[in-house]
Parts: structure tokens; C-alpha cells; sequence
């Protein structure tokens, strides 16, 4: 009873602010720190970790991701696009930040979990109000005071290597560091804004809340991790209400344009399988399970998304799912558009079940359909068996 | 507590209380898996292992930055092939029947599951079979890229004996180092055997 209570109390305040907040940008397009303060320091460090971004073998030079990236963030960010360097990383988790100099990062993992350019350019209208209400900075400042020893990205490659390499420690640290409630509560709205102020549907803030909601929801049962993005950006429902009811009242006409499906839909398929084998190999089933319904129902190319449902059943080999890889490779494989890593697996499932008729047939269509595999000799064995 | 063993690890390091080693060349046994080399190498510190299991090692030219070479002797069904450390995503386990696809998934997954959000990436290919003394196992490349580090480039060789998963893996930092020690390990790994 008493958690309810302070939950309504807490609720209450929250509306409050939202309905009092001023959602007027704290700085100008063209903004740069004048005078000898900590945020012209800041900056000249955050110079140095966008030069780590700029060498990093993680960044996507694919020029058509950068185009689409750059055109949905410039269109949301209009004057401010001027002050924005937009990078693509390669990583499966969902997250996308802007530092108070104006680097934009984008993870792949982001662009697999949207719907639509709407979808995306909430999570950059977002980032865009941390931007101008000096939130970043303001996280960097609480930063500095918890600083200590080490760095959180640098243990990954210490894990590896042994070895530790400081670059960019205080901002790598920055960007595992929640915002306060207040500052996302402000961020939501005035993203909001900005996307209904470039022509984008603001409903789909709410809608891309719930899909992350409805991921972590998904993962926490089978036993998993929640992403990074909602580590540092914790969602709720409260704050999809919030943020329907804003845009309920303050855009009441917002529609979405169907090409924002389209556009994201044609990203999706032409670079799906770099995608979604990032995300495969992170092993997380659950949230695995819930993109590839979405893709499904996004109208993702049917046989890409069958050909990833039969290996996330593959790779999870929990009881029956042998059965279900199975079926998903087998629709992977016979659709209009076959894949031919899918026979591949076939093969390699039916070998384990010692048929070997059934594996050599599959394998022998595999190499019909690919035959410059680089794993031919492998198969070539296979088929050489008696 | 990761932060503790970091810490402990950087003020052995700091200290000079940890040294490397040298192998000469010959033939070495290493928890029954024997490779030959043809030169000597380093044998890197336990402690500069960072998540390696208690009985694998690593050899270096250059350091383990530029070059190395990892040896993972029998993993037994259920093991991972690195040490899982508590609050990490959980490593993929061996099962004693894995085919020789699911081994090169399984190098790949424990990699990168070892960095917890995607600061590295790892793909695989040229899959390949290759006869390890009397026992049939695989070779296959690797193409790594870590965040704030150089590419990398590898070649593992694998295979199962006993229900134990034998693994070689040699890494190098492109450009320059992959290709200064290649072909000395791949010898090293063609020529292992139990």
C-alpha cells in the first residue's frame, strides 16, 4: 500500500512538471562554450574520444546506412544538423547518444529494432533534447565527481587481451550513466516536439517505448540482461502515458507518412543479414524472438526472417526446437527468394540426427546455390561420406 | 569484483611482480595437447589472461596486443571456453556432440559474448576440414574488430577427442603482425595433435 502510494505521489509530481516544463532550447544552432570554463575542457576531451569513434574498426562506412542515418537525423534536428557528426556503430544492442560537442552515435542495434523513420527519429529527437537542454553536460560534470580508477569499456578488452588501453575513459564512463528522471521526463517531450516540428508522427515515441518495454519484458523471463539503452534510459509505463498524452494534446492532427515504413523497411532487407547475425551471435533468444516477430509483421522478406528463426531455434536447442528449425529453415529455403545457408543448416541438423540421405541432400542444394561457399571443402567432406 | 581483479591485475603488472617466459622451440604438452614450434615464443603471465581458463595459455611475438597465440586443452561437456565471471552475460557451453559448424559458432558466440555490449565483432569463415594426428577436426578464419583497438585477423584449429574440445586460436592485429607470424602458426596449429 504504501508503494502504491508513493508510486501516485511520484506520478503526480511528474505530471505536474511536464505540464509546468519549458520545452525552449537551452542553446542555439552554432552553439560553442565561450570563456576559460570546465565546458570548454570538456569539450577539447570530447575531441579526443571522437577521433577514438573516427579510427574505431566498429564504425559502418556502408555509405547507404550513413545516408539513411544522416538524412532522418538531419531532418529531425534541422538547424542543429549543422553542429551534429553522425556515426553508425557496429554493435546488436539498442542505444543511440549525442555528446555535448555534437557526436551522434548510432548502433546497428537501434536500426533493428525501429519501424519505421518515425520510430528512429524519436530516439534522435530524444538525444537531440539531452543535447539542447545541456543534460549531456550536465551528466559529464556528475561524471567527473564519480570518476574513479578504470574504465567500463576498457575491461572488454582486458578481458581479452590483458592488456588495458585508456581512450576516452570519463565519456565512455558518461555514456553508462542515467540521466535523472526529470532530465528524460524533459527529453520525451521536447523529442516529441521536434519530431512533429519536422513533419514526423510523435505518436511513435510511445510506440518505441513500449517496443522496449515489451523486449526487456520479454528477455528478464528467459533469464537475460536488460540492453544498455535501458539501463540508462529506464522505462515505464508512466512515461509512455506521459508522453501520449502530450502529444495528444499538443499534436492532435499527427499522422505517419507510410514512405517512413517503407524507407526503414528497404534499409532493413538490403542489409538484414549483417543485422541480424550481429544479434544472433549475442545469444540473447528472447529478444531475438520478439524482433523477428516484428520483422515478420513489419514485412521484412519472409525467407531472411524464417532463415533467423531457424537459427535462433537451432543455436537455443531447448526441447522441440530441433523440430522448429527445422520447419523455419525449410520455409527459408523453398520461398521464392531461397537462402542458401539454409539448406547449409538443414544439412548440418540432419547429419546430427545420423540421416545422412537427407543431410547430403541438403547440402548437395546448398553448394547448387552457392557454389563459390567458402565453406565447400566442409561440405565436400560431408558429401564425400558413406 | 571485476573491477578488483582489474585493479590487482594492473598493480601486478605496475610492479613487475609477473614475467613472461620463454618456449623453445620443439614439441610441448599441454594438458595432453602437443604442439611444435619451430621458434621460441613467449609464455605469457596467468595473470595477463584475462579471462582464459586455468589450464590455457598463450604464446606472443610481439605482445598480446599485436600477436598470440591461445591454447584451450580439454573442455569437457558443459564447459565454456573461457572463464565465466559472475555479472557477465553467460558464455555458450561445449556439448560433446557439437558438429563442426556449431564449434565455429561456438569460438565466434564466446568471444564476443566475453565483451558484454558489442565491443567487438567477430566473423568467421572458411570452414574447413583437417586432420589433427589420427583425429578429424577444423580449421577456419577469423576477421575481429574491438572497439579502440586494431582489426584482428585469426586462424582456429579444432576438435573433439574423448568428448573434449581441443581449441588453437592464433590472432594478429592487422595490418603487418597477422601476417609476420602466420605461417609459424599455422604450422603450430596444423601440427597439433593428443
Amino acid at each position: 500500500m504504501r508503494c502504491i502510494a508513493i508510486a501516485t505521489l511520484l506520478l503526480l509530481s511528474l505530471s505536474l512538471k511536464a505540464g509546468d516544463a519549458d520545452l525552449t532550447p537551452k542553446i542555439p544552432p552554432g552553439y560553442k562554450p565561450d570563456g576559460a570554463n570546465d565546458e570548454k575542457g570538456m569539450w577539447l576531451e570530447l575531441e579526443e574520444y571522437e577521433r577514438a569513434i573516427q579510427r574505431s574498426p566498429l564504425l559502418v562506412k556502408d555509405p547507404y546506412i550513413n545516408a539513411y542515418v544522416r538524412d532522418v537525423t538531419c531532418r529531425v534536428t534541422g538547424e542543429y544538423c549543422a553542429d551534429l557528426r553522425i556515426y553508425v556503430i557496429r554493435n546488436p544492442y539498442f542505444n543511440a547518444s549525442m555528446t555535448a560537442n555534437g557526436i551522434v552515435q548510432v548502433w546497428t542495434g537501434l536500426l533493428l529494432r525501429v519501424s519505421s523513420e518515425d520510430e528512429l527519429a524519436a530516439v534522435l529527437g530524444h538525444e537531440l533534447a539531452h543535447y539542447t537542454q545541456l543534460h549531456t553536460m550536465d551528466r559529464l560534470r556528475r561524471t567527473t565527481k564519480a570518476a574513479t580508477s578504470g574504465s567500463i569499456f576498457d575491461m572488454g578488452l582486458l578481458v581479452l587481451t590483458g592488456v588495458s588501453v585508456p581512450v576516452g575513459q570519463l565519456t565512455a564512463l558518461a555514456s553508462l550513466m542515467a540521466y535523472s528522471r526529470g532530465d528524460e521526463s524533459e527529453a520525451d517531450l521536447l523529442g516529441a516536439k521536434f519530431m512533429a516540428d519536422a513533419g514526423y508522427d510523435p505518436h511513435a515515441a510511445a510506440d518505441l517505448w513500449k517496443k522496449i518495454v515489451d523486449e526487456d519484458a520479454n528477455a528478464v523471463a528467459k533469464g537475460t540482461e536488460p540492453g544498455l539503452f535501458s539501463k540508462t534510459h529506464p522505462s515505464s509505463a508512466d512515461r509512455i502515458v506521459e508522453l501520449n498524452r502530450f502529444v495528444d494534446e499538443n499534436f492532435p492532427e499527427a499522422t505517419a507518412d507510410p514512405a517512413n515504413k517503407q524507407s526503414h523497411l528497404d534499409m532493413l532487407n538490403a542489409y538484414y543479414l549483417m543485422l541480424m547475425e550481429d544479434q544472433i551471435d549475442t545469444n540473447r533468444f528472447g529478444r531475438t524472438e520478439v524482433l523477428l516477430d516484428r520483422h515478420r509483421q513489419m514485412g521484412v522478406q519472409e525467407e531472411l526472417v524464417h532463415f533467423f528463426h531457424g537459427e535462433m531455434y537451432r543455436q537455443r536447442d531447448e526441447a522441440g526446437d530441433m523440430e522448429f528449425a527445422i520447419k523455419a529453415y525449410t520455409l527459408a529455403a523453398q520461398g521464392d527468394n531461397p537462402v542458401p545457408d539454409a539448406y547449409r543448416n538443414l544439412g548440418y541438423i540432419y547429419l546430427k540426427q545420423d540421416n545422412l540421405p537427407q543431410a547430403q541432400y541438403n547440402f548437395r542444394q546448398y553448394l547448387e546455390l552457392e557454389p563459390d561457399a567458402d565453406d565447400r571443402a566442409m561440405i565436400e567432406f560431408y558429401l564425400n561420406e558413406d | 569484483m571485476v573491477r578488483k581483479s582489474f585493479v590487482l591485475t594492473a598493480a601486478m603488472l605496475l610492479s613487475g611482480c609477473v614475467a613472461y617466459s620463454a618456449v623453445a622451440p620443439g614439441t610441448i604438452d599441454y594438458s595432453g595437447l602437443k604442439v611444435t614450434s619451430a621458434q621460441a615464443w613467449n609464455v605469457a603471465p596467468g595473470v595477463a589472461g584475462g579471462a582464459l581458463r586455468k589450464d590455457s595459455l598463450q604464446w606472443t611475438q610481439d605482445g598480446l596486443l599485436l600477436d598470440r597465440i591461445v591454447f584451450i586443452p580439454a573442455v569437457a561437456d558443459g564447459e565454456t571456453l573461457f572463464r565465466v565471471s559472475s555479472g557477465a552475460d553467460a558464455l555458450p557451453s561445449f556439448q560433446a556432440d557439437m558438429l563442426p559448424n556449431e564449434i565455429e559458432e561456438i569460438v565466434e558466440s564466446s568471444i564476443v559474448k566475453l565483451f558484454a555490449q558489442g565491443e567487438v565483432s567477430v566473423d568467421t569463415q572458411n570452414l574447413r576440414p583437417h586432420k589433427f594426428g589420427e583425429t578429424q577436426g577444423v580449421l577456419f578464419d577469423m576477421q575481429m574488430a574491438v572497439s579502440d583497438g586494431p582489426d584482428y585477423s585469426g586462424i582456429t584449429g579444432a576438435f573433439v577427442n574423448g568428448g573434449k574440445l581441443y581449441v588453437i586460436i592464433y590472432l594478429g592485429a592487422q595490418p603487418y603482425y597477422f601476417d609476420k607470424h602466420k605461417d609459424e602458426a599455422l604450422a603450430i596449429i596444423r601440427g597439433a595433435r593428443l
